[in-house]
């Protein structure tokens, strides 16, 4: 079927990563719970992009940031599928616009590979012998909220180390990426002030977790540098928006 | 199990009009300070059928019992406002009940909040018909709010009164002497282990791990209270008494002990259906003995799914007569309406933002009523459907409305100028972004305690049903509202 058809990228390039700011669209198909489509386009190019493998999904009131890279996945929204992509909403407003089902089948909902597992489900004690070791935590634009299914999960894994490692300190240091930047015509830069916020909120998440707060040290910097850590998944520019968890011995 | 005998003695008791059940005790009303044995067992006719109350670990004799013994001036006790007949909450109804039964006198009324404002005359009707016609509390909170470990919160919205009714939000009651004046439903004390349990650590819709308990350190589940204000049985007792008993001095740790012990006893659902019969027979596993003997805090959608204790209505038993057998269908139907059917869920903040599952997003009501056999939220559960926030909140003239001024950021979906007739959440956080959220409703025992929601706007099932409808374009059939409030009227 045509609206089946591969998007193609090519096998032999390195995926396409676009970067953009758009209004973003809603496609209303109904494969069921959470199955709806985002649709972004990018002004520049022109071409329509599916940024539904999001952690963090658009709002349809607000234009987004996109980051992503194009994927070899079937069209089953509209646009070129973006994954990994990760969408930020701003403060600039849109106008609300949903699109029909139009044929397109809609994304099934499925568990992301970066689900917290309930309480009760036992987690295995990392082996030990324990050293310094850097946990990181990754965030939209201008924000310091922790993403659900992403950073609770990355959250998850880095207490579980710590509570088995038992660190004398931990440093906490929150990042902004500060310096202004070009993105669809527009200067971009994120409040300094949000590498506090967000080094205050990873200090606070881990004292609920049980951390005590007089081990932990705050720091900021606001003209990170990207890194190349799996969790970013490759997109480097999301990946100067973070927290590192540093723990000590 | 309610046998077949004793439930056509339900039914012809039903039938002579009379309220109570077979094994129900005497008198409805628990008045506080009775000398009685609260039974393991009591059945109570309500608007749809028979509600059981099961008390765990043995009876237990109220004389003496702080849950059941007016501690404070007014006459009051905990038992006044969370009768077992009416789910462990209170229904308009008993309200009205109490009211033509003792002129008004009974300590339910009291002045404080138990009336519309303290500075009405008391001995007029019109001056209680808040809690008369929507079995409505008033609830003073202070402003600015302050913190459970009892710092100042500074806010970050101003607040101003648009719509006085009853002028408790004015003078000594207004903001500008520190307080705020909303009008709330009691909520259920019952069934606590569900909405104690605590199922992940995390708390997506604050985006942190759970909130901890000031006094213990330990992780709380937030799902008490109507705008999250205590987060611990303990702490709900102590705003509770200093409110609504009107007690001066602390409640002792040995008291406290003692009704916690019985909350945590106490289990509440509709046991049977004047038509559909009772619900825990052919397979169906309904009613508070499979509330008491189930583990609390399961996710739905990887567990045991929300209402499938209805599932084997699927196929009728052989020889059921027709009314029966169509009334059971209408149920299963409704638990797959609740479960199945999706819609665009738009502008409600604790899921549209900054949760991150978008605005809109394509859901159930299951997606927020995701706890197994109890159907509250497993995480904490302050969400904005919009009960008490303009646009999408009834007209509601008996109710204060205040204007909130956001400060910093605007209000994700409201803008920079929100009116409510309750901030909800906001009173507790000082956060614009929480103004109107409240916590979800406990949805055991409904038929025994309307009207719905918070703020008592519904007067039934089906009004309930028709605010979502309304809320979300969902676009309901008349069959699919039919089978949702059957569904309601069994839990």
């Amino acid at each position: 079927m045509a609206l089946l058809a591969m998007a193609t990228v090519a096998a032999a390039e390195p995926p396409e990563t676009v970067r953009f700011i758009t209004c973003p669209t809603y496609r209303d198909t109904d494969a069921g719970r959470k199955s709806g489509c985002w649709l972004a386009d990018d002004r520049a190019t022109g071409r329509r992009y599916d940024v539904s493998a999001a952690p963090s999904k658009p709002d349809w009131n607000h234009e987004i940031l996109v980051e992503g890279k194009a994927a070899e996945a079937p069209d089953r929204c509209g646009g070129i599928v973006l994954d990994p992509v990760r969408t930020s909403v701003l403060a600039g407003t849109c106008t609300r616009h949903m699109l029909p089902a139009e044929g397109y089948p809609g994304n099934r909902f499925s568990l992301p590979k970066r689900d917290v597992a309930p309480m009760a489900a036992a987690r295995a004690v990392p082996p030990g012998p324990y050293s310094t070791r850097t946990f990181r935590l990754f965030f939209g634009f201008d924000s310091a909220f922790l993403m659900y299914q992403y950073d609770d999960y990355l959250l998850d894994r880095a207490i579980t180390w710590i509570r088995a490692a038992k660190p004398r300190t931990i440093v906490v240091t929150g990042y902004a990426a500060s310096g202004p930047e070009t993105v669809s015509g527009r200067a971009i830069a994120e409040d300094e002030e949000i590498a506090r916020d967000r080094a205050e909120r990873v200090t606070e998440a881990l004292v609920r977790l049980g951390i005590d707060r007089g081990i932990i040290s705050v720091r900021t910097d606001t003209r990170p540098r990207p890194v190349d850590d799996p969790d970013a998944d490759g997109l480097v520019e999301a990946s100067r928006r973070r927290v590192d968890i540093e723990a000590r011995f | 199990m309610l046998g077949a005998t004793t439930l056509l003695l339900a039914g012809s008791i039903a039938a002579r009009a009379s309220r109570d059940g077979p094994t129900a005790p005497a008198d409805r009303w628990w008045a506080p300070g009775s000398n009685r044995t609260f039974p393991t067992q009591a059945d109570y006719a309500d608007t749809t059928g028979t509600l059981r109350v099961l008390l765990t670990g043995g009876p237990l004799a109220t004389k003496g019992h702080p849950f059941f013994t007016p501690v404070g001036p007014n006459g009051r006790a905990c038992v006044t406002c969370h009768q077992p007949a009416d789910a462990m909450s209170l229904s308009a109804a008993t309200a009205t009940e109490r009211w033509q039964a003792t002129g008004g006198k009974d300590p339910l009324f009291a002045a404080y909040d138990g009336s519309n404002c303290p500075t009405l005359p008391q001995a007029d009707r019109a001056s209680h018909s808040l809690l008369l016609g929507y079995g409505l509390f008033r609830i003073q909170r202070p402003w600015p709010p302050r913190a459970a470990k009892g710092g100042a919160v500074t806010p970050d919205f101003d607040i101003e009164i648009a719509r006085d009714p009853w002028g408790c939000n004015s003078g000594k009651y207004g903001p500008g002497a520190g307080n705020i004046s909303v009008y709330r439903r009691p909520r259920p004390l019952a069934n606590m282990k569900y909405l104690l349990a605590i199922g992940f650590a995390y708390d997506p819709k604050q985006g942190l791990p759970l909130a901890l308990d000031p006094e213990t350190g330990k992780p709380v589940s937030g799902n008490l209270m109507a705008d999250g204000r205590a987060s611990t049985l303990d702490a709900q007792m102590r705003d509770a008494a200093a409110t609504h008993l009107e007690l001066l001095e602390q409640m002792t740790p040995t008291d406290m002990a003692r009704i916690v012990d019985f909350e945590s006893r106490i289990y509440t659902a509709q046991q049977a259906d004047r038509t559909g019969g009772a619900v825990d027979i052919a397979g169906a596993e309904g009613g508070p003995a499979k509330l008491a003997n189930s583990q609390a805090g399961q996710l739905g959608s990887i567990g045991k799914p929300v209402w499938s204790e209805f599932e084997a209505w699927e196929k009728p038993a052989p020889g059921l007569g027709p009314a029966r057998a169509a009334f059971r269908a209408s149920v299963v139907r409704g638990a797959h309406v609740f479960r199945d059917k999706t819609f665009l869920i738009t502008d409600s903040t604790g899921i549209n933002a900054p949760i991150g599952f978008g605005n809109p997003v394509r859901n159930s009501c299951v997606f927020c009523h995701n706890m197994s056999q109890m159907g509250n939220d497993v995480a904490p559960g302050q969400v904005d459907l919009g009960t008490t926030n303009q646009p999408f909140a009834d007209p509601m003239p008996w109710l204060p409305l205040f204007r909130i001024t956001c400060r910093k950021a605007p209000h994700p979906f409201y803008g920079r100028v929100i009116y409510t007739s309750d901030p909800g959440y906001a009173l507790t956080t000082g956060r614009c972004a929480d103004v109107g959220k409240i916590t979800l409703q406990s949805l055991r025992g409904l038929s025994a305690r309307a009207p719905y929601f918070s703020n008592g706007v519904a007067k039934d099932l089906r009004a309930v049903v028709d605010f979502y409808d309304r809320r979300y374009t969902i676009g309901y059939t008349e069959q699919e509202k039919r089978d949702l409030v059957n569904l309601m009227s069994v839990l």
